[in-house]
C-alpha cells in the first residue's frame, strides 16, 4: 500500500484531532493578524454610529435608539455572541440607547448574558470606568411569546411602549429615563436581528415594507451567501457574517468607537497595524477580541482544510492513474 | 467559585458530546438527553410567565378586561388536538392563526418578490451589473423545462448550471467556516474560560 493509498483509507478521527489541535493551537497561543473590513459590516457599523447624540446632548434626552433582535439560542453562539458583545460595546462607548428583545424563550439569558458581560468590563476597567444602567442606557423588552411577534413588530409602528408594556424586569416602558423621546420606528429606526434562519425575514416583510424602518442583520455563516441578494436590493442596510462579520465589527468598534473617532477608511489602513490595537495588547479585555483571535484558529484550520482537500485531490488523480496503467 | 464549578459542569457536557467523534456512547446519549429535558424545563415555566399571566391572568382576573375571556377560550380550544372526537374544536383558533397569516402575504409579496425582481431589472452600468444580467437570465431559462437543454440554447442554460455551482461553492465555504467557528467557540470556552479563568481563581 502506497501513501497515497493510505492517505484515501485514513480513520477520519485522525482528520478531527489534527484539526482540534490547529484550532487550539492559535486560541491558547494568540498572534497578530490583521482583519479586514467589508462593506455590509461598515455600512452597519456606520448607521448604528449616526445615532450617537451630539456632544452637547444628554443621551437620554436623544431621540435616536436601535433594537437588538435576539433570535437564536446557544447553538449558534460561538458566532452570533461575540457580535452582540460587539455591537453592544459600541452602543455603550458611544452612548446610543439599545433596546433588545426575543421571541425565542432560550434566548431569554443570552441577553442577560451579553448585557451584563459588557457592562462589567465597562465597570471594571481601569481607563474611563462607565457605569450602564438598565432602564437609562439600555432597556431589555426580554422574552415574548412567538404568538405576539407579528402584533408587536406592527404595534411598535404606532407606539413601543404601548405594544410592548413591560420590559424583562416587569417596568412600564412609558416610565423608563431611556424612553425619553423614543415613540415608534421614527425614533428606534433600526432593527438589528442576530439569527441563525431565516435572517430579518418579518422584520423587512412588516417593519419596512409598512413603516420604512432600516434593517440589518447579524447571521451564521451558513445563511450568509442567502442575504446577499437582499442586501443588493437595499432591502438590508447591512449584515454581519458569522465570525468573520464579529471579528470586522470588533475590529471597528476598537479602532473608532473606543477612541472616540468617526468612521474613515484612511484610518483603518493607517492604524492596521497599530500595536495599540493588536490582539496581543493585553489592555483589550477578551471580550472584546475573542472574535479576531477565533479568525485566527478560523484562518489555520481553513488553510488546513485546503491543503487536505488538496492531498486527497491528488491521491485521488495518481490512484485512477496507476489504475489506468495497469489495465493497459 | 460557582462561576468555576460551571464552567467545569458545562466542559463535563461538552467533552461528552465531543465523544460522539469517537464513536457513540452512553455518555453522549445521556447528555443529549439532559440537553433536550433542561431546555424544555427553562422554556415550560418561562412561556407560561410570558404569556398566561401578562396576557390573561393579570388583565383578566387583576384589571377586569372581560372582553378577554374570548380569545383566552379560542386560545385554549387548541387543547383538543389531543383528543379524537374533539380535535375539529382545535380547528377554530388554528383559521383565526391562518387569517392573520393572510395578512402579511401582500408584504410579503412586496418584500420577497417585487423589490427583489425591481433588484434584478436594474440598467448595465459596470461590470457587476453586467454579471448580475447575464446570472439571472441563464439561470432563468436553466429552469424553463418545455425546451429541450441541447443545442445552442443548452450552452446558453450551461452557463446558468456555473452560477449556480459557484453559488452553492459560496454557501458551502460559508457552512465549512460556519461549523469551524462552532467548534472554535468550544475550544475558547474550555481553554480561555474553564483551563484559564480555574487557573487564575487557584493563582490568586
Amino acid at each position: 500500500m502506497n501513501f497515497f493509498e493510505k492517505l484515501q483509507k485514513i480513520d477520519r478521527r485522525w482528520i478531527y484531532l489534527i484539526l482540534a489541535i490547529s484550532i487550539f493551537l492559535p486560541l491558547a497561543f494568540p498572534f497578530n493578524s490583521r482583519t479586514f473590513t467589508t462593506r455590509p459590516t461598515e455600512s452597519l457599523y456606520r448607521m448604528i454610529d449616526s445615532f450617537a447624540p451630539p456632544p452637547d446632548t444628554d443621551p437620554v434626552d436623544h431621540n435616536r435608539a436601535f433594537l437588538m433582535s435576539i433570535m437564536h439560542d446557544a447553538s449558534t453562539m460561538p458566532e452570533l455572541f461575540p457580535m452582540e458583545l460587539a455591537v453592544l460595546r459600541h452602543a455603550f462607548e458611544r452612548d446610543i440607547k439599545v433596546f433588545t428583545i426575543t421571541w425565542i424563550a432560550t434566548a431569554a439569558p443570552l441577553i442577560d448574558l451579553a448585557i451584563n458581560t459588557v457592562k462589567e468590563e465597562f465597570a471594571t476597567r481601569e481607563e474611563n470606568p462607565k457605569q450602564i444602567i438598565s432602564g437609562v442606557h439600555y432597556v431589555n423588552f426580554g422574552f415574548k411569546i412567538p404568538a405576539l411577534y407579528l402584533a408587536m413588530i406592527l404595534g411598535m409602528g404606532e407606539d413601543i411602549a404601548n405594544a410592548i408594556e413591560i420590559d424583562a424586569e416587569g417596568r412600564q416602558l412609558s416610565s423608563l429615563p431611556a424612553m425619553t423621546n423614543i415613540r415608534n420606528y421614527n425614533e428606534m429606526n433600526l432593527v438589528v436581528e442576530f439569527t441563525g434562519s431565516a435572517p430579518g425575514g418579518a422584520w423587512i416583510t412588516y417593519a419596512r415594507s409598512r413603516f420604512g424602518t432600516n434593517v440589518a442583520v447579524g447571521v451564521t455563516a451558513v445563511s450568509a451567501a442567502d442575504v446577499y441578494p437582499q442586501l443588493q436590493t437595499g432591502q438590508l442596510i447591512g449584515m454581519l457574517a458569522g465570525l468573520k462579520g464579529a471579528a470586522e465589527y470588533e475590529k471597528l468598534v476598537e479602532v473608532f468607537a473606543a477612541t472616540d473617532r468617526e468612521f474613515s477608511r484612511e484610518i483603518l489602513r493607517a492604524e492596521m497595524d497599530n500595536p495599540k490595537f493588536a490582539l496581543t495588547n493585553d489592555n483589550i479585555p477578551y471580550n472584546f477580541k475573542q472574535a479576531r483571535i477565533g479568525m485566527n484558529a478560523q484562518s489555520v484550520a481553513h488553510i488546513l482544510i485546503i491543503v487536505f482537500i488538496l492531498i486527497g485531490n491528488i491521491g485521488y488523480f495518481v490512484q485512477k492513474y496507476k489504475q489506468k496503467q495497469e489495465v493497459q | 467559585m460557582f462561576e468555576i464549578f460551571s464552567n467545569w459542569v458545562a466542559a463535563f457536557f461538552t467533552l461528552c458530546i465531543f465523544s460522539f467523534l469517537y464513536k457513540d456512547n452512553p455518555f453522549y446519549r445521556f447528555a443529549e438527553h439532559l440537553f433536550v429535558g433542561v431546555s424544555m424545563g427553562y422554556a415550560i415555566p418561562l412561556t407560561w410567565n410570558a404569556s398566561m399571566i401578562p396576557n390573561v391572568y393579570r388583565p383578566i382576573f387583576l384589571q377586569h378586561r372581560f372582553e378577554l375571556i374570548f380569545p383566552a377560550l379560542l386560545g385554549a380550544l387548541y387543547i383538543f388536538t389531543f383528543n379524537r372526537k374533539l380535535n375539529w374544536l382545535s380547528k377554530f383558533p388554528i383559521a383565526f392563526g391562518m387569517g392573520l397569516v393572510g395578512m402579511g402575504v401582500p408584504m410579503s409579496m412586496n418584500a420577497g418578490v417585487l423589490v427583489q425582481m425591481r433588484g434584478a431589472m436594474i440598467p448595465i452600468q459596470d461590470i457587476n451589473t453586467f454579471l448580475v444580467w447575464v446570472g439571472t437570465v441563464t439561470i432563468l431559462l436553466y429552469f424553463f423545462f418545455s425546451k429541450a437543454h441541447t443545442g445552442a440554447y443548452g450552452k446558453i442554460v450551461k452557463v446558468g448550471i456555473w452560477y449556480m455551482m459557484l453559488g452553492f461553492g459560496a454557501s458551502f465555504g460559508y457552512t465549512v467556516m460556519a461549523r469551524i467557528s462552532l467548534l472554535i467557540g468550544r475550544i475558547q470556552f474550555l481553554v480561555i474560560d474553564v483551563v484559564q479563568n480555574t487557573i487564575r481563581f487557584f493563582g490568586s
